[in-house]
């Protein structure tokens, strides 16, 4: 009985059991249906969507920067290079909780709140999402480390190599060739579309000097590649790349060399020094003391270090070279030339100095320097004389004689009152008064009794040192001016250089007198250095020669050149006409000024020096002068130290 | 602990219940249609971990040591009379509960949840996995012992017998194992013929309390879980991270998928648990849609073959068994693939076969092996 109300229960339950499973998999079919139907929506449906946003997760676009082309000096010395360094770069899309990681960076790398804050600039600035914006520039080995340890740690954080600029003659050629630093805001926002374009993936651009100048030439262009990334922001491949077109190598005129023995020469003192080659009209030294060190700029100058800059209050970033002032009487050749191409007066042309000048019909006296040493004059003195004498009276005299007018015509035509220079933008253009000029800049007419201080260069007339070089040139090139210039030429792939051509400005021809009195300008110049003292004629000799007869080194080559000392405020002088010569404070002395050059038959050279509040032109900045002619001119003066580290510099 | 003394009585019954001394060559007692599908789910899982590994040989290897063992012990398993199992399920049961309670007292963390047990001198092992298919066994000893469609007092027993080793594992903080022990005895119940009226009535009232459930008891986690079904973008880096990722993977693979460890989500890292829960991404981003048809097919494949298993078991304790071990299995394999893809909020649950996870596969062999017991150790009825 139990048996068989069993087996009727068992029969039961297999049907009960049976049915349940029935319904089991009517639900496992729709629940398998719906699946199916859900994945061919994802996957096939979808698909487009879904693959752009799969490619969205890994591909990536990204800017490679060109390599900056390289500044050689004439002779194949490096003047800027490119050189690897390591960055600390976030990229914020990736960083994921970027406060966190700053601190821990804080703790285990040397980094500032000011690094922190200059970072969010450039962040801010960012135009390209997805990108590294650098958060720290050049990372010690130590740092690397301590960054490998913890990276695990520091999402969206990396070290990554750039090659910046490299200035291996650091402070001595910062003026002339200038520096790149980080793009600002500024010159963002003035970039059209396309040059924005080329500069996505750079990080620094010209700001001064050569650097300025020849961006265009220098920066290159851009290339771009497509790469993978993984989830952490690694790179895993590069899929596509167009390879970015290096910046042009460039030569300039410059020559090394000359350029630190122009340092040296002025020491420690602050001012100028400018070399030109008189064939050419090329700039073989550009000097400005105080300097800098403008390596500081590349990767973003620090508050603390530019306040450390600033600190002498003598403005070193400022290019003394480029900026205009009274010339003294430097000038005094050129007003002759002025006087002989305007007939005014003849190279016999004598006039009596009887040590002072008066203009007809006022009582005014103009003093000749011979006056504050003894009372007395030149005595009858003819244009030659007057010019290595540095006779006041006589250029007091030939100035009025010729009027502000023809002196402003025939002084622009060395290019002062312009910026003569082809590629020195940053030049001051200087000041070559006249009448109109006068009635623009200062709404006065102008004065008769301000002329005679023209013929001096303690006027108005400002001039540059770069353009007193130039205008050295000219005399030394035998009136022939070029225009001063920068770049030689350019190097391509080939390695050959290519000699640029820059057109001369045909407007600034100069008017010139006769070949012969040219020479009677250049001889005047060449006794200024050289003409002993005559034992049988008082002031008869060079106003620089008592200076190169006391350094006991007589020359090795023929020199011309030209003191000045310009006045920084009017001496006092009394009613009786003594000139107060007490200690005056340091910033009030004179500045001392020299042009010169090399006088053989074909010159090679001219310089022209300013020291600033240096005191007499002859004492002070004469033996600069001469001290970079000899640099140039006798090959074995001097060994240079410093150049064998250069030519290790030199890749 | 338990599961080596488990063992070792296991061994002693072995000869003594099966009668097939020396006989093992001779007659392994397995179900090749079965054998056959769960190699080719093995197999093809370990190529999927091996690309959504990262191509690390070394994970690929312990896999495939762990598939060995589990092919092993469920070839053991088979050799048992159903019989061995229908008395040995009190008891087991009872074990499974007291390792839990081990557990819970001794065990290691793991992402949060204390469900690990390490042995000295093996390898870390997690017991919650075993009630898989000792709550049915349990269930069906219980229900076949008495009559079918269960009734009312019987249910209440059935639930203790659901309750006491679910609660455990909720306490281990394993709500997914938790829910799919629960939901394993529940397939026992529903297949023993539990009324559709009470069914129905137990599903509006969860349906009725899961917002209740929402609002008082649901842990910061799992309403976000929810939020994120609904919404993966609220939160696109946090917590929709990982459902935007995999769906990015399965679409973007397309009908042919990108190619065996070509598939760029995978392998640059975009898809987080890649070699565990979101295994399916990897798949499906490699092998396309049909490689997803494939896996589905061989799902399906074992599903027939335990569904023709238990239809033709011969009694009710078989029947229940197999069915429910069966359900679980097909639950499994859904619950994991609906949430992978955004059909269903994410829980944490492995891929049957395909996922890392020795445990996984080992028990989920031992309920096969149960099944492969249940189809071979027939008695000779009269017809």
């Amino acid at each position: 009985m139990a048996e068989k109300f069993k087996l009727n229960d068992h029969e039961r339950e297999t049907l009960i059991f049976n049915g349940r499973m029935i319904v089991a998999g009517v639900f496992i079919f729709l629940l398998i249906s719906c699946l199916i139907a859900w994945m061919v929506y994802l996957q096939v449906y979808r698909y487009d969507y879904f693959a752009a946003r799969s490619d969205g997760n890994r591909l990536h676009s990204q800017y490679v920067p060109p390599n900056r082309g390289l500044i050689y000096d004439r002779n194949g010395v490096l003047l800027a290079d490119n050189r690897p360094i390591f960055n600390l770069t976030v990229v914020r899309e990736t960083a994921q909780n970027l406060d966190v990681s700053l601190d821990l960076l804080r703790s285990v790398i040397d980094l500032s709140d000011d690094d922190i804050d200059q970072y969010r600039t450039r962040q801010s600035r960012r135009a390209v999402p997805h990108t590294s914006v650098p958060l720290r520039y050049q990372l010690t080995e130590e740092e690397i480390a301590n960054i490998a340890v913890n990276q695990h740690l520091l999402p969206g954080i990396a070290v990554e190599a750039q090659l910046v600029r490299h200035y291996p003659f650091n402070e001595s050629s910062a003026h002339a060739i200038g520096y790149v630093s980080e793009i600002n805001k500024d010159e963002m926002t003035a970039m059209s579309v396309e040059t924005a374009a080329n500069y996505r993936g750079t990080h620094q651009i010209g700001k001064t000097g050569i650097e300025k100048t020849y961006e265009d030439l220098l920066h290159g262009q851009v290339g771009y590649e497509t790469v993978e990334k993984n989830n952490r922001g690694q790179v895993m491949r590069v899929l596509d790349r167009t390879d970015p077109i290096p910046g042009r190598d460039i030569v300039l005129h410059m020559d090394a060399k000359l350029q630190m023995a122009a340092e040296r020469a002025l020491g420690d003192r602050r001012g100028a020094v400018v070399a030109i080659d008189p064939a050419t009209g090329g700039v073989l030294a550009m000097v400005s003391k105080p300097g800098y060190d403008p390596n500081l700029f590349v990767t973003g100058i620090s508050r603390a270090q530019l306040a450390e800059l600033n600190r002498s209050g003598h403005t070193p970033l400022f290019n003394r070279a480029v900026a205009s002032r009274v010339p003294g009487s430097t000038i005094k050749p050129f007003i002759g030339l002025a006087g002989l191409y305007n007939e005014t007066i003849t190279p016999e042309t004598e006039i009596y100095d009887p040590g002072y000048y008066r203009l007809q019909g006022r009582t005014r006296p103009y003093y000749d320097w011979t006056w504050w040493v003894d009372k007395s004059g030149h005595g009858a003195i003819d244009l030659r004389r007057a010019i290595y004498q540095s006779c006041n009276t006589y250029f007091y005299q030939l100035a009025v004689n010729l009027g502000i007018e023809k002196i402003h015509d025939y002084l622009v035509t060395f290019g002062f009152g312009t910026n003569a220079a082809i590629d020195i933008p940053e030049a001051s253009a200087g000041i070559v008064p006249s009448e109109k000029w006068k009635m623009e800049n200062r709404g006065e007419i102008w004065y008769s009794g301000e002329t005679p201080y023209e013929g001096i260069g303690n006027g108005i007339f400002q001039a540059t040192t770069l353009q007193m070089a130039a205008a050295a040139a000219a005399i030394a090139n035998h009136g022939v001016l070029k225009q001063p210039r920068m770049l030689r030429g350019t190097i391509g792939s080939d390695g050959e250089v290519t000699d640029v051509i820059f057109p001369d400005n045909a407007a600034q021809k100069q008017l010139l007198p006769s070949q012969e009195q040219i020479e009677i300008v250049r001889n005047a110049m060449v006794d200024v250095v050289n003409k002993p003292y005559d034992s049988e004629h008082r002031r008869h000799e060079g106003s620089a020669y008592p200076v190169l007869r006391e350094s006991g080194h007589p020359l090795e080559y023929p020199m011309g050149g030209k003191s000045g000392t310009a006045q920084v405020v009017q001496f006092q002088v009394d009613s009786a006409g003594n000139r107060d010569n007490g200690e005056v404070d340091e910033q009030f002395r004179t500045h001392a000024m020299f042009i010169a050059f090399d006088a053989s038959e074909k010159s090679r050279i001219a310089v022209a020096v300013f020291v600033e509040n240096g005191g007499g032109g002859g004492s002070v900045a004469f033996p600069v002068a001469r001290e970079v002619l000899d640099a140039y001119l006798v090959p074995e003066t001097e060994t240079y130290p410093e150049l064998s580290v250069v030519a290790e510099n030199d890749h | 602990m338990a599961s080596r003394s488990m063992s070792r009585s296991l061994g002693n019954d072995f000869y003594r219940l099966t009668g097939k001394r020396g006989g093992i060559r001779k007659s392994l007692c397995l179900d090749a249609p079965l054998l056959l599908s769960l190699f080719c789910l093995a197999v093809y899982g370990l190529m999927v971990l091996f690309s959504a590994s990262g191509e690390n040989i070394t994970d690929v290897e312990r896999q495939a040591a762990a598939i060995v063992v589990a092919f092993i012990v469920m070839i053991g398993v088979a050799q048992f009379e159903v019989d061995f199992f229908r008395r040995g399920a009190p008891l087991m049961y009872a074990g499974g509960i007291g390792v839990l309670i081990i557990v819970l007292l001794f065990g290691s963390e793991v992402n949060g949840a204390t469900a690990w047990l390490d042995l000295p001198g093996l390898p870390s092992f997690q017991p919650s996995e075993l009630e898989k298919f000792l709550v049915p066994m349990m269930l069906a000893w219980y229900m076949s012992s008495r009559s079918l469609p269960p009734r009312f007092r019987d249910l209440l027993v059935c639930g203790l017998i659901i309750m006491l080793p679910a609660m455990l594992i909720l306490m281990q903080n394993d709500t997914g194992t938790a829910l799919m022990v629960a939901m394993s005895g529940v397939f026992a119940i529903l297949l023993a013929g539990i009324s559709w009226r009470i069914v129905i009535f137990c599903a509006t009232l969860v349906i009725m309390a899961s917002p209740a459930w929402y609002i008082f008891l649901a842990q910061a986690h799992q309403k976000n879980r929810i939020l994120t079904f609904f919404d993966p973008y609220r939160d696109p880096t946090g917590a929709g991270y990982n459902i935007i990722q995999s769906q990015i993977a399965i679409g973007s693979g397309g009908l042919q998928g990108k190619g065996w460890l070509n598939g760029a989500q995978s392998q640059l890292d975009f898809i987080p648990e890649s070699n565990t829960d979101f295994i399916l991404a990897v798949l499906a981003e490699e092998f396309g849609l049909l490689g997803v048809l494939i896996l589905i097919g061989l799902y399906v494949a074992v599903l027939a073959r335990g569904f023709y298993i238990a239809l033709t078991a011969q009694d009710t304790f078989s029947r229940l068994l197999a069915g429910s071990i069966i359900l679980t299995f097909f639950f499994y394999a859904f619950v994991n693939m609906a949430m992978v893809s955004g059909l269903m909020p994410v829980v944490g649950l492995p891929l049957p076969l395909v996922s890392k996870g020795g445990t996984s596969i080992v028990t989920l062999l031992i309920g096969f092996g149960i099944l492969m017991s249940i189809h071979t150790h027939k008695r000779v009825l009269p017809r």
